[in-house]
Formats: structure tokens, C-alpha cells, sequence
């Protein structure tokens, strides 16, 4: 295991035991206009437990339908995905069932516009019948002053930037303390200044509650200053390429980015991934 | 890990192997099954005189389905029939055109210039709330011929709709389109051809069919109400709704649903053929 | 009590910010600052910890660090609550020696604080060598202007509701614009045309259609020449009728029509069995149910009510799938990833995200209720707004077509904007973000 990792992840002396991935040899293909696409093609990848695992690759390969099949938003063709020994789909079930242990983050957000940000928060436990409404509350209003959000309770998610939006939703998640977070770009739409103050928000809710991160990006700088590992993808139907340790050291800041570690990472990885964008390119994806 | 069992097949599960290899769309399949069930619950109920002794409230009453078939291929040899249709659809064409040919400039000039707008949407606003078909004894009154008073009514369906679509999307257009072509030497007539009424064009295109639908229902109100009340003759060119409604006063009741379902074809089939005529006037809009 | 602070402990640079921020002393010294970051001690509060009690005697004054904190207040005056979060100072009496604590703090969260005895932070403000020096008296006239009055707790009766003030103030700038004036020129226009056309100029074609002189003196008059006026009785039976027939039609087309276009827009099976004979039925012109509706309906009545109910249906359902349809799909994977079940999600996420929909199929269904009933009425049945223009036409009352037509339209806007201000007082939600941003 990752060294980095062993050492972030320690938390009252305990390792994180929840949110190991088991992907083995997965296959995905989806009807386009009556024609057949391949997105995913034996795809296999381990992701411990704990890990930040970015993923990262060309528009279209296929990344977003890995997500979506550990989400259990659709089935797969042929492999199997665990989750801490546990069959998500696999043989004889196609599909994972969607639950609170897998909680996706989505890239253009997806906080209910008619709650307020409270009852967006609160709204996994409540629905679950876990806690009462009243705890509910109170737990969700501990949760949005610890990630520094307290005030913004009884706005409407329409009035925040998109920014506040992300980390609402992320609370939002987290309340339901889910072994794994699925991020799908979540911070594709903002601007630089607000990505760096979410990337530092992310990894201080990372070092508090050691979950499990699925993270598919673009942006390699993120995928490096976050991750714990990179995972670069082919261009479809998906596949790991090549896997990149980030070996600078947790807790991480600011400083960690013109570190020449870091822009040596970023060279490698670059290289990397344009060889496949090129493909992807000629190939005439659409946006994914 | 082994491959997993073949999917269960996307398109479903119906109930025998034979319907789903002659039909093999799902949804075809129910829609088939919905309209015979309806057909067979209207034939039982309309034929329940008969068979029951008593009629069944409200569905007894009805004309069946046989002999509304019997009646329409009966009335397929009738010329008296066709034009019926013919008169109908000449006056939603000609109704149709002329709201556009009125409604568009007014629509367009009310968004253009704003102190036309000041003066005439007010004006606008205060009539829309009568229903057209409430001007047809002002517009018996005033219009010297019958044709002329219920082309007027007609033309008030339309015209309502048009202008409202026309200036929402001359509103919705974007100014900065205006002013690069301005700032690249454009006169006002070429600005006017080449960029508004182009941009104007979908939102007309969107309201098509809502203008049709109301025209179509005012051409029938008028219809019937004109030939109930002052009683044209049917070789005149009643047009449909008169021939409904003579079907009524004669007692024949199966034509009444003859009728009725010719509008429905009619208005399906008029629409559709403006909606062809949008798409190829608007060839850059992706039709999905 | 306040645990030991664990290895992630803030460091200097950090307090020294915090301090610099959160404190009004800016013109301290260099020296001074750090003196200061340098006295105030972390301590850290778990969630729920009460930090001080009110009554309780002063002696710290807090910076938060992480965390947030409530301060509650409750006497005899006053009942309020403020949270404050990372930067903000609070417990300001400890600067005044003997004072008690007004508020009650507790500790929202894991909680940081940094902590210093008020007595020291004037000790060494007052000590600073720097021009920026204060004395005792400076420090407490500072606190007094950082502290207003904690705000008293805004109900909604007291406070003046946020849409309430952007309607005065778009009102304002109406008035303030050509608008109301060019329309009442248009106005002016219209009925003067009228005037001109038929009672001045006498122009043929209007030869015997009533003037707007003849309509209004008809429609004021105590004794009116064919019986229907603002004073006469039957009037409003007439309205009345129209109305309620609208209502009940409306009533019932909403209540069916709601529930079925949701289905329509949310379950696939449901959609395929009935969405074809719905688009079957749809584009049969309401009037041409009439006689077959007379035919298989008993009496005079439900004729009318069923064709009106009939036309709202088909657009309240078909806008209502339409609404389900436009809502995000990710906003359904959402809820189900929250653990929602298929019944929650159907009525956290479809029911109120198809709203804005709904209440454009409402208002669009309002218009089409008149229409239709307008026309049954003069078809069928009795009494009613267009059973009397359609009367009053055969009677030769020409007056009173044009008072029954102007009734018609106004009932019919009232109506119309009764719908729409019931649709933006259920979405509370769109108009704080439309008004938020900018939108017209």
C-alpha cells in the first residue's frame, strides 16, 4: 500500500477499513443510434481502501460508464465490481443496486433547487429513516459549520456560487457516512481561483474522514495535487494505460504544486495522456 | 471472474413469443394492446343496449364501433364528404396564413421599436382575454358576408399566438449577434433579413402547432355555430364541424364520430406538414 | 472541558492572521501583533460544549479558528441567536473588568479557539510603543462600535417580505418610465377609434354596431334598456354561472390531469399503454365533442362541464410531462444515491421539479377553460357569459354582446393572474434565484 496513504488514512490509530474497489476485468457496451459502442473493454483496477484513486483520460473513453456502473446507474456486460469483498454486480446480477455506500457527486450538481441547503444536507438520513428529523438537522448543521458553510442553511442552492454549491453537496454526501465518493468532474465548471479553494476544502474533509475517492477529472494539475494515485485511461473502450504514485506527501498544500516532484509527475503524465487524447482526436469524439 | 448470464433482453417481456418477434418494439406492442382494449371497451359498452336490456349510462348511448365503420366507408364514395374536408382545410390555410401574415410583423415591430410597444401591447394584452369565438356575433355584425365574419374569428385564434411567439423569440435574440454584424457594416433592411427573421423563425416554428390547434378548434366552433344558427347548406362548404353538427340535428349518429375522428386526422396531418415546412426552413436547429 | 490540543495545532502564522483579522488593532506594531498571536492559547471544544454560560464572570476573549460557535441570548427584552464562524471574534465584555456574559456560547462541531485573558489584550495594545497606541478608553469605545445590537429576531409579519419590496420598487420604476403613459395613449387610441368610427363619423360599416357611449351608459344604468347592467341581478348570475363551471372544470382537470401526466413523464409502462390514445384524442377539436357529449351526457350541464374539464385536461397533462421530462436526470440518481426509495424520489424530485411546468400548463389550461366553455355555452346550456352573447345576438341587444364580451376578458384575466400569482407563491424557490440573478 501506497506509504502515503497508510499515513493519511490513520485515524485514532485505526486504518480505514471501508471502500476498497475491486474492479475485475469489467465489460461495457451500450446502444448509440442502432449501432454498438464499446466503452469498457476488461477494465480491471484495485483501489484500496482509503485511497484518493484520479482517473483520468481523453473525452468519451469510457470513464463516466465505470463510475456509473459502480454507482449501480447501469449494469455491466461481463466482470465484476466489489466493494470490501462484497459483489456489486457481477455474475448472475448486472447491475449494482444504487445505495448511500457509493454517493456520486455530479458535475453540473445535483442539490434539489427547491431545498433549502439544510434540507438538501439532511435529506439522505431523513429518507432513510436512520435519524429523526430533528437530529437530522442538527447533525447536518454541525456538519456545513465544520466544512465552514454555516449561515448558508436556509438559502435556496440557487442563491450560492457554484463553488459553495460543490461543498453543499459534498456535506450532502458525507452525512451518510458512505464508504466511497463518486466524483464525476465535479469541479469542471469553476473557475481556477474557486478550484483551488475546493481542492483544499476536499482534502480537509478527506484527512477528517479518510472515505474512499473515486475522482475523474481532466485537469491533470488536480489529479496530481489531490490524488493519492493516478490512474491514466485509453482512450475507448477504456482501459488503465498506466498507473502513476504520487509520492509527495500527505497533508498536502499549496506549495506541493511548483514542487519539481510535482511538475515531474506532470510532465510524465501529460505525455501520457495526449498520446491517447491524439487517438480520441482522430477517432472524433463527442464530449462525454 | 466468468462472464455473467446473457442480460435480460432490453426490450422486455410481453406476454407470448409470437407478438414479440412480429412486433418486436415493446413499446409498439403495448400501444397495440391499450387502443384495441380501449376499442373493445367501447364496442361492449355502445352495443350494451342490446345485449344487456338496458343501456349503460353515459357509454350506451354512444354509437358503436362497427357502425362508425360502416358509416365511413359509406361516406368514402360521398363527394359531399371530401368537401367538407376541402373547406376545412382551406379556411385553417388561409386563417393560418393570414395571422401569420398580420401577426409576425406585429409581433416583430412590437419588439423592435418600444414605443409601438408602449402604445399597442397594452392594447393587445386588454383584447387577448376575449375568447375569439365571443367576437362572433360583433364580427356577424360587422363583416359584410358570413366567409368574411367567421375568416375574422378564425384569424383571432391565430393571430393571439403568433405575435406572442414571435415576440418572445425576437426578444430572446441575442444582441450581441446585432451588434457584430452592425459593427461589420450591415444595413438595418440586411440585419433585418439576414439575422432577425432567420432568429425569429424558431420560435414561430415551436408555436406552430399550438397556433394550428387553436385555429383548427376556432374553424370548428365557427362551423357549427354558423351552420346550427343560420343554417348553411352542406354543399356550400359547411366544412367539417358543419358536417358534424348536421349529422347531429339529421340523427345520424355514427357520423358524428366519423367526423370527429376526420378533424382529429386532419389537424394531425396539418400539423405535421407545417412542422416539415419549419425543419426545412430552419435547417441549422438539430432535429433530435 | 477543553481537550489538549492534538498534533494539528495551528500554527503561528496562522494565529498571527487570524488575530491581525479578526481584531480592530491594526496600527499595532509589528512586535505587538506577535505578542499577541503569541498569548492567545488554542483550545478546542467538541460539538455541543458550552464554552461559557450568560451570568457567567468575563475573562476571555475568543477568536474562532475552526468550527463555529452559537451565541445565544435570551432576557427579558431580547431572544436572539448569532453564529459565528472562522475569523470572528466574540466575547468582548472580558475587556471590561467585572462585567457577566451576556450570551450563552456553544460549540457547533469540533470546535478551535483561540483564547486570550481580555485583561492582557489591553495590557499590551495599551504598552505598544507605535503611534498606534491605545488607551483603555479607546479599547472599550472600539469594542462599543464593533458591537451593534444583536439583531432582533425578523418575523415575517414585522420585517417587510423580500418580494414585496421588489414589487414597490418595479412599480416605482414603472411609473417612472414612458410605459403607463403610452399605454393609457393606447387605450386612448382604441376606444377613440371606436367612438370616432361609430358615433361621430358613422362610418358604414359600423353602422349598427353599439358605440362605446351606448355600452357603458347601458352597462351604469339603473333601469338598462335589455335588462343586463352593473345593477341588475342577473348579471352577476351570469358571471357567476361562468365561473363556477371554470372552477369546477379546472378543479377537476387539475386534479386529473396532474397525476396523470406525472405518471406519463415518470413510469415507462404507464406512458406506453396510455400516451397513444391520449395523442389520439388530443387533436379532436374540443367542439366537436359537443353533440356526442350532448348525446351520451344526461342533462344540460354536465355537457358544458365536460367539454371545459376536457380541453384543460389535455394541456394540464400534457405540460405536466412535459415538466417531468425537463427535470435533470442526475437530480433522480441523486436522491436514489441518497437512499431515497422510488416512491421518496417521486416526491422529493418529480413532483417539485415539474412544477414550473405545472403552473405554465395551468395558466395555459386557464386560457383554454374559457375558451372552451365560451363556446359550449353558446352551443349548450343555459345562462352563462356566452349563452348571453350568443342571446343577446339573437334578440338584437347589441349593447349587451359588447358589456358581456369586456366581462368575458376581465373575468378571464382575473382569473388568469389569480393562477399565476399562486404558481410563484408555491415557487419560492425559482423567484429568490431569478431576482438573485438579475433576471427580468
Amino acid at each position: 500500500m501506497n506509504a502515503q496513504l497508510r499515513q493519511t488514512v490513520q485515524r485514532g490509530g485505526q486504518t480505514s477499513l471501508r471502500g476498497a474497489i475491486e474492479i475485475v476485468d469489467v465489460v461495457k457496451s451500450y446502444d448509440q443510434g442502432g449501432a454498438s459502442v464499446q466503452a469498457v473493454d476488461h477494465c480491471s483496477l484495485s483501489i484500496p481502501a482509503g485511497e484518493i484513486c484520479m482517473i483520468v483520460g481523453p473525452s468519451g473513453c469510457g470513464k463516466t460508464t465505470l463510475l456509473n456502473a459502480i454507482a449501480g446507474f447501469h449494469g455491466i456486460d461481463g466482470g465484476a465490481i466489489t466493494l470490501d469483498g462484497r459483489t456489486l454486480c457481477g455474475q448472475g446480477r448486472p447491475k449494482a443496486e444504487i445505495g448511500a455506500d457509493r454517493i456520486v457527486v455530479f458535475q453540473n450538481g445535483a442539490l434539489f433547487p427547491w431545498k433549502t441547503n439544510l434540507d438538501n444536507v439532511a435529506f439522505g438520513p431523513i429518507v432513510q429513516k436512520r435519524l429523526t428529523k430533528a437530529e437530522a438537522y442538527e447533525k447536518a448543521r454541525e456538519l456545513m459549520a465544520e466544512a465552514g458553510l454555516s449561515g448558508h442553511e436556509r438559502a435556496y442552492p440557487g442563491e450560492l456560487s457554484s463553488g459553495l454549491q460543490r461543498r453543499v453537496e459534498i456535506v450532502r454526501a458525507l452525512m451518510n457516512d458512505p464508504a466511497v465518493l463518486l466524483l464525476d468532474e465535479p469541479y469542471r465548471a469553476l473557475d481556477a481561483l474557486t478550484k483551488s479553494v475546493m481542492h483544499e476544502a476536499l482534502l480537509e474533509t478527506y484527512y477528517r474522514t479518510g472515505v474512499t475517492i473515486f475522482f475523474i477529472t481532466h485537469d491533470l494539475e488536480e489529479a496530481i495535487f489531490l490524488g493519492h494515485r493516478v490512474v491514466a485511461m485509453t482512450s475507448r473502450p477504456c482501459r488503465p494505460k498506466r498507473i502513476f504514485e504520487i509520492d509527495i506527501p500527505h497533508p498536502r498544500s499549496y506549495d506541493a504544486l511548483t514542487s519539481t516532484r510535482f511538475r515531474e509527475l506532470a510532465a510524465e503524465i501529460s505525455a501520457c495522456v495526449d498520446e491517447e487524447a491524439i487517438k480520441s482526436f482522430a477517432l472524433g469524439e463527442r464530449e462525454g | 471472474m466468468s462472464d455473467i448470464a446473457a442480460n435480460a433482453p432490453a426490450t422486455g417481456r410481453s406476454n407470448s413469443i409470437w407478438a414479440r418477434r412480429l412486433i418486436p418494439d415493446l413499446a409498439t406492442r403495448r400501444a397495440l394492446i391499450a387502443i384495441t382494449a380501449a376499442l373493445l371497451v367501447w364496442q361492449v359498452g355502445a352495443t350494451s343496449g342490446s345485449w344487456l336490456g338496458t343501456p349503460l349510462p353515459i357509454i350506451g348511448a354512444a354509437p358503436a364501433p362497427d357502425a362508425v365503420l360502416t358509416a365511413w366507408t359509406k361516406l368514402l364514395g360521398d363527394p359531399g364528404y371530401w368537401q367538407s374536408w376541402v373547406s376545412s382545410l382551406l379556411r385553417v390555410t388561409l386563417g393560418f396564413i393570414a395571422a401569420t401574415a398580420i401577426g409576425a410583423p406585429f409581433g416583430l415591430a412590437l419588439s423592435s421599436w418600444s414605443i409601438f410597444r408602449g402604445l399597442a401591447f397594452p392594447v393587445f394584452e386588454l383584447l387577448r382575454p376575449i375568447p375569439p369565438l365571443a367576437w362572433v356575433p360583433a364580427s356577424i355584425i360587422f363583416w359584410p358576408t358570413q366567409e368574411l365574419s367567421i375568416a375574422f374569428v378564425i384569424f383571432l385564434g391565430g393571430f393571439y399566438t403568433i405575435v406572442l411567439n414571435i415576440l418572445g423569440g425576437a426578444d430572446a435574440l441575442d444582441p450581441r449577434l446585432i451588434q457584430s454584424a452592425r459593427s461589420m457594416g450591415a444595413s438595418r433592411w440586411t440585419i433585418f433579413r439576414r439575422l432577425i427573421l432567420p432568429g425569429v423563425l424558431p420560435s414561430l416554428g415551436v408555436g406552430m402547432e399550438t397556433a394550428i390547434g387553436v385555429t383548427w378548434e376556432v374553424v370548428v366552433a365557427a362551423e357549427m355555430i354558423s351552420g346550427g344558427s343560420s343554417g348553411a347548406s352542406a354543399s356550400s362548404g359547411g366544412g367539417l364541424g358543419f358536417f358534424i353538427w348536421n349529422s347531429y340535428v339529421g340523427g345520424a349518429y355514427p357520423n358524428i364520430v366519423v367526423g370527429m375522428i376526420s378533424i382529429g386526422f386532419a389537424g394531425y396531418f396539418s400539423s405535421a406538414l407545417a412542422r416539415w415546412a419549419m425543419g426545412r426552413a430552419t435547417p441549422w436547429l438539430k432535429r433530435t | 472541558m477543553p481537550q489538549a490540543a492534538p498534533s494539528n495545532a495551528l500554527t503561528l502564522l496562522d494565529a498571527k492572521a487570524l488575530v491581525a483579522a479578526a481584531l480592530p488593532f491594526g496600527g499595532l506594531t509589528e512586535a505587538t501583533q506577535t505578542a499577541l498571536a503569541e498569548s492567545f492559547e488554542q483550545a478546542h471544544y467538541a460539538s455541543g460544549e458550552t464554552i461559557y454560560a450568560a451570568g457567567a464572570l468575563s475573562d476571555d476573549l475568543f477568536i474562532v479558528a475552526r468550527g463555529a460557535v452559537r451565541l445565544q441570548r435570551k432576557d427579558v427584552a431580547l431572544e436572539s441567536e448569532t453564529i459565528v464562524s472562522r475569523g470572528s471574534a466574540f466575547g468582548w465584555t472580558a475587556l471590561a473588568e467585572g462585567a457577566a456574559r451576556r450570551n450563552r456560547a456553544i460549540a457547533i462541531g469540533a470546535t478551535v479557539l483561540l483564547r486570550l485573558r481580555g485583561a492582557k489584550l489591553v495590557d499590551l495594545a495599551a504598552n505598544d510603543p507605535g503611534p498606534g497606541r491605545i488607551s483603555c478608553d479607546d479599547v472599550i469605545a472600539a469594542i462599543r462600535a464593533i458591537q451593534q445590537p444583536p439583531p432582533a429576531r425578523k418575523t415575517a409579519k414585522t420585517a417587510t417580505p423580500w418580494r414585496l419590496q421588489l414589487k414597490l420598487f418595479q412599480a416605482g420604476e414603472w411609473l417612472r418610465s414612458p410605459k403607463p403613459y403610452l399605454m393609457l395613449l393606447g387605450y386612448a387610441a382604441l376606444f377613440g377609434f371606436w367612438h370616432l368610427a361609430v358615433e361621430v363619423l358613422r362610418l358604414p360599416r359600423f353602422a349598427e354596431m353599439p358605440g362605446p357611449s351606448d355600452v357603458f351608459r347601458e352597462w351604469i344604468s339603473d333601469n338598462p334598456i335589455y335588462g343586463v347592467s352593473l345593477h341588475t341581478s342577473v348579471y352577476y348570475h351570469h358571471i357567476l354561472i361562468s365561473l363556477r363551471r371554470v372552477a369546477l372544470a379546472f378543479i377537476f382537470a387539475t386534479a386529473l390531469g396532474v397525476p396523470t401526466g406525472l405518471l406519463l413523464g415518470w413510469s415507462k409502462t404507464f406512458r406506453d399503454y396510455v400516451f397513444p390514445l391520449f395523442e389520439m384524442l388530443r387533436p379532436i377539436p374540443i367542439l366537436a365533442w359537443v353533440p356526442l357529449s350532448i348525446i351520451m351526457l344526461p342533462g344540460s350541464e354536465l355537457p358544458v362541464l365536460f367539454l371545459t374539464f376536457l380541453a384543460s385536461f389535455f394541456a394540464t397533462a400534457l405540460n405536466t410531462m412535459l415538466g417531468v421530462k425537463s427535470i435533470d436526470p442526475s437530480l433522480a440518481l441523486a436522491a436514489q444515491c441518497l437512499g431515497a426509495s422510488r416512491w421518496q424520489v417521486f416526491r422529493h424530485v418529480i413532483a417539485p421539479g415539474a412544477l414550473p411546468f405545472i403552473f405554465t400548463g395551468l395558466q395555459i389550461s386557464i386560457g383554454v377553460s374559457w375558451f372552451s366553455l365560451v363556446a359550449a355555452e353558446m352551443v349548450s346550456g343555459q345562462f352563462g357569459l356566452g349563452y348571453l352573447i350568443n342571446t343577446s345576438y339573437t334578440m338584437v341587444q347589441y349593447p349587451t354582446i359588447v358589456i358581456a364580451m369586456i366581462t368575458l376578458g376581465a373575468v378571464g384575466a382575473v382569473t388568469s393572474v389569480a393562477v399565476r400569482l399562486a404558481g410563484s407563491w408555491l415557487m419560492d424557490w425559482r423567484g429568490r434565484h431569478l431576482a438573485t440573478s438579475g433576471a427580468r
